[in-house]
């Protein structure tokens, strides 16, 4: 590219283009909101919805309406915090393919959870959302140990110890459900992640968890930022790795296990998402945090959508829609040599 | 050993006797087996019933209906899959390129789901597991661009392509298959719980098909360890004895799970411990098969014979043990490595 006198011109509309890319990402999100109340397994007229929303509709309608709103404000959020995870955590570990769910952390906390049903018997409110919180912490610590022992500067390590991590606990989940199955009828979510059922009351429950993930990952976006330079410059420009990695990864397990626990586990977001964010918005891990919050919430919202009306009047879990999107997004970037291995 | 040209096994004395002792071990947990619980009939009572004496018709209808079939099932499964796990980690010359890693049982398992749920009672299950299993092996050798020589890249994308697989079998169970779906769910992760004779008849036969051609291809895969260029220049032809094993491979694992659904983790430790006993790189292809007859019926024993597990698919033990095993290894591998 030739020098141009206006770099201020420039500097103007790079920004431009920023803002532009924020808005398309906040429309796509309320289009795919908009969508998600409207069609369903019950097929509804969009002029009754409107209606329906609008408290004049017919009765059965407005029944129907009423329960997929909080549906939908539920898979954003769940979306965008998992989304939000995986652009934390592919940052600190500098690794293309890190997510909570290859990672095996979302399968931890829904052992933890079953876990605490099976000896318990079924909680509730915020107590619910911090049962998932040990399990999630375990296996982080697990596939640490595991991967940490391999050479340096390998994505596969990790991945293999999260995918190892995740067969053991998974199997365990099948176990107590197997041998329960009056107890964990309602909660085969627990398996694979689903949206069918949701509560308004779980968001209110999962609040603090999430806003304190959140919060940890402003603070330190920044520092991940300055980190993707190299771990040597991020030193020298005065970022402390120490905290940033514990800060990130506590935020990160936050994030995935107040998902898990509000729908189960759902993996492959928390990878597609980055993806296609850093092929839209570059390599800055600032604005990759900012616009994977909707892109996440849209993409989990469309897959429920999906998941709805693909085979009427049944229901698809959601989890299984995101590794039929997900898991290709992996499959293209080993093909394509995107990845270190 | 040799017979003629074409079958030249060399016998190692130490992986011979370490075979030989686990084929004993395995009988004997088969006699355990048939023989205890609630409603066994000891040993005695079991051998005499093999030899064709009369003994009493409870204890035959336990031996012939309930636990025969299933401890055949048992002992065929393990083989299939220590085998398919031996082919597949000799030709990828990667210790977990296994059918559980590069996602054949999954692909297997979801093939016989979708058989079952598209075409009832029409296309045998044994179709459904092979097509599967194929179309694993196949999406995981187009995807990492370079067949299956990238050890790093065969792991990641069988990462993925069992994924996509879980997803269609969990779909089937979630929507097809509503009413047998605690059934489905136990067969998701391998289960021996109700086996019938034909199961056994099964895995039998396509064992006495398949394993003669593992023994014929067996002298060419110690051959490809020397590596792809010497193997070539020795006339082996690396390429097509590749494609062969990774053709039986897939057979193999599809048996086993058109008869007992994805049992975890067999085929990939079984070859790594017959690796540590015979201290023999390579396939080591009988004391592979004989250790998956050995993992299979010890965890199915578990199964059967501990309170807490009672009633739960093998698989789940199998996972359970065979991923801590894993993970053991993988640290101390790495930690070796990284040394």
């Amino acid at each position: 590219m030739p020098p141009s006198p206006g770099s201020a011109h420039r500097r103007w509309s790079a920004s431009a283009r920023i803002i532009l890319i924020h808005l398309l990402a906040l429309m796509v999100l309320a289009l795919v909101c908009a969508a998600s109340i409207a069609y369903g397994s019950r097929p509804a007229p969009l002029g009754e919805v409107w209606e329906a929303l609008h408290g004049s509709g017919e009765e059965h309608l407005q029944a129907v309406v009423d329960a997929r709103i909080p549906r939908t404000v539920l898979g954003s959020v769940v979306g965008a915090a998992l989304a939000l995870s995986g652009v934390l955590i592919q940052a600190l570990t500098r690794n293309p393919l890190a997510e909570p769910g290859l990672l095996g952390i979302t399968m931890g906390a829904s052992a933890s959870m079953v876990t605490v049903v099976a000896v318990a018997g079924p909680v509730s409110g915020v107590a619910a959302a911090w049962t998932a919180v040990p399990g999630a912490v375990l296996a982080v610590l697990v596939v640490q140990l595991i991967g940490a022992r391999a050479r340096a500067g390998s994505v596969v390590p990790l991945i293999l110890a999260g995918a190892v991590v995740s067969a053991v606990l998974g199997a365990y989940v099948q176990a107590m459900i197997l041998l329960r199955p009056d107890t964990f009828d309602s909660y085969r979510h627990w398996v694979v992640g689903s949206l069918a059922g949701a509560r308004p009351e779980t968001l209110g429950d999962l609040a603090p968890m999430l806003l304190l993930g959140a919060l940890l990952a402003v603070l330190l976006v920044s520092g991940l930022n300055t980190l993707a330079l190299g771990e040597g410059v991020a030193v020298s420009l005065g970022v402390r790795v120490g905290w940033l990695r514990l800060g990130t990864v506590t935020a990160v397990t936050l994030l995935a296990a107040a998902a898990t626990a509000a729908i189960g586990p759902v993996a492959f977001v928390g990878l597609a998402v980055p993806h296609l964010v850093r092929g839209i918005v570059g390599s800055d891990v600032r604005l990759q945090a900012t616009v994977s919050v909707p892109v996440g919430a849209a993409l989990l919202v469309a897959s429920d959508v999906v998941a709805r009306v693909i085979l009427r009047p049944e229901e698809l879990m959601v989890g299984m829609l995101t590794a039929f999107i997900g898991a290709p997004m992996l499959l293209l970037a080993v093909r394509r040599g995107k990845v270190r291995l | 050993m040799r017979i003629g040209t074409a079958v030249a096994l060399s016998v190692d004395r130490r992986a011979a006797t370490v075979t030989v002792l686990i084929w004993v071990l395995v009988l004997a947990l088969v006699v355990f087996t048939l023989g205890t619980g609630p409603q066994g009939s000891w040993p005695a009572a079991v051998i005499s019933h093999l030899r064709g004496v009369e003994g009493d018709a409870a204890a035959g209808f336990v031996l012939e209906r309930l636990r025969g079939p299933r401890v055949i099932v048992a002992v065929g499964v393990g083989v299939a899959l220590g085998l398919a796990g031996a082919l597949f980690q000799t030709v990828t010359r990667n210790p977990l390129g296994s059918p559980d890693v590069i996602g054949l049982g999954a692909g297997a398992g979801a093939g016989v789901a979708l058989a079952t749920l598209w075409w009832p009672g029409q296309v045998p299950a044994m179709m459904g597991a092979v097509l599967g299993a194929g179309a694993a092996a196949l999406l995981v050798h187009q995807a990492t661009g370079r067949g299956f020589s990238s050890p790093a890249r065969v792991i990641v994308t069988g990462i993925a392509v069992s994924a996509m697989a879980h997803a269609i079998t969990q779909y089937v169970v979630a929507v097809g298959l509503r009413d047998s779906a605690h059934q489905l769910a136990a067969y998701l992760v391998g289960s021996l719980g109700t086996r019938t004779f034909q199961d056994a008849g099964l895995i039998g036969a396509s064992l006495l098909v398949l394993a003669p051609l593992v023994l014929l291809l067996s002298h060419r895969l110690t051959l490809m360890d020397l590596g792809d260029d010497l193997a070539d220049s020795l006339g082996v032809g690396a390429v097509r004895v590749r494609t062969a094993a990774i053709i039986l491979a897939v057979l193999l694992a599809a048996v086993a799970v058109a008869v007992a659904g994805p049992i975890a983790f067999v085929a990939l430790t079984a070859p790594h411990i017959a690796r540590r006993l015979t201290r023999r790189p390579g396939a080591n292809l009988a004391a592979s098969a004989t250790l998956g007859a050995l993992i299979v019926v010890s965890a199915d024993l578990l199964v059967q014979q501990l309170s807490v597990l009672d009633g739960l698919p093998v698989g789940i033990v199998t996972a359970g043990l065979g991923g801590v095993y894993l993970g053991y290894l993988l640290i101390h591998e790495w930690r070796k490595a990284s040394a």
